[in-house]
């Protein structure tokens, strides 16, 4: 299965996929992959890497997204249920460090979801709106948005369960696919 | 009257082109009277009118007074739902979500983002039906 959560900054996003990434285990009986994508660029970061890696318990297993994010599932055992957190800054990274267009961006990302539907994982996807702001001035950030978008747009289109988070209530969109 | 809201990139385009994959298409410039729609709009297609930040954006530098503009732009909503009542076009209106970030450090984005926000809320009033288009995906708020 594949789930796409979303949500505003802090509004309890993570610790809602945690939750379902969780029960997916406990339903399948697999192992738990935590997939980051932050880097401890700085100090703050680092903080806040450590919180994260705290709240979540010592029962997952924790390694880097790759750039190449089609080829993250690579390793991992057919049953095992993965939490991609988050997909914004593999995005920003995609993007503006290996230099993705938008065709390459939703080819990995493609990879990335059949490689779930192949290995049959339940893989779990967290994101950030950040597209419901006034409009940003600079091409790059414009860029950025559009190129989040189209990937927002495509896991959207083929998760199994879409959702946001709004202030830690998890609201269902998955129903919003069939009137599309 | 229809109204399509949300966020950049989120899909309103195509949402609408998929239901009224007939529709005549209404482009808001810069500057342009609202109700410009009038001499191309055709009774028996729907008519899609979009474009509003743009219209926006000109119009806070020629109004500084936000309520007149709210008024206007209300006006300009009461004539696409009469046109509407009166057996013309169905009215399918875009725009924009742009409430959900920061408050802007310029003056003007705030009157926008206020402006932007009043409109919507004066379109759901007039609107017989309500979409919230995120992601691709679409769900009816009212």
């Amino acid at each position: 299965m594949i789930v796409f959560v979303s949500g505003g900054a802090r509004s309890g996003k993570s610790e809602v996929a945690e939750r379902l990434t969780r029960e997916c285990c406990r339903a399948r009986g697999g192992a738990l992959y935590y997939l980051a994508t932050a880097t401890a660029s700085d100090a703050e970061m680092a903080v806040r890497i450590a919180r994260h890696r705290r709240e979540r318990g010592d029962a997952w297993r924790t390694w880097e997204a790759p750039l190449a994010l089609g080829t993250a599932l690579d390793n991992v055992e057919p049953g095992a249920s993965v939490l991609l957190d988050c997909l914004t800054l593999w995005a920003a990274r995609a993007l503006f460090e290996a230099r993705y267009d938008t065709a390459a961006g939703l080819t990995q990302l493609e990879a990335l979801l059949v490689a779930a539907r192949v290995r049959s994982l339940d893989l779990v996807v967290v994101s950030n709106d950040l597209n419901e702001d006034v409009l940003p001035q600079d091409v790059e950030t414009w860029r950025y948005i559009a190129f989040l978008q189209h990937l927002h747009r495509a896991l959207a289109g083929q998760a199994d369960r879409v959702i946001e988070v709004v202030a830690g209530v998890a609201i269902d969109w998955t129903e919003g696919r069939e009137a599309t | 009257m229809q109204l399509f809201i949300g966020g950049a990139c989120a899909g309103k385009r195509d949402a609408v082109s998929k239901r009224y994959p007939t529709a005549h298409w209404h482009r808001l410039d810069a500057g342009a009277p609202l109700d410009g729609w009038r001499g191309s709009a055709v009774s028996s297609l729907p008519l899609v009118v979009t474009g509003w930040t743009a219209w926006l954006e000109a119009a806070l530098d020629n109004e500084p007074n936000d309520d007149r503009l709210r008024e206007r732009l209300a006006a300009a909503l009461d004539k696409l739902v009469a046109v509407e009542r009166k057996g013309g076009p169905t009215v399918v209106l875009i725009l924009p979500e742009m409430g959900r970030g920061i408050v802007p450090m310029s003056p003007l984005k705030r009157r926008l983002r206020d402006l932007a926000g009043w409109l919507a809320q004066d379109a759901t009033e007039r609107a017989e039906a309500v979409w919230y288009v995120r992601h691709g995906l679409v769900k009816r708020l009212k």
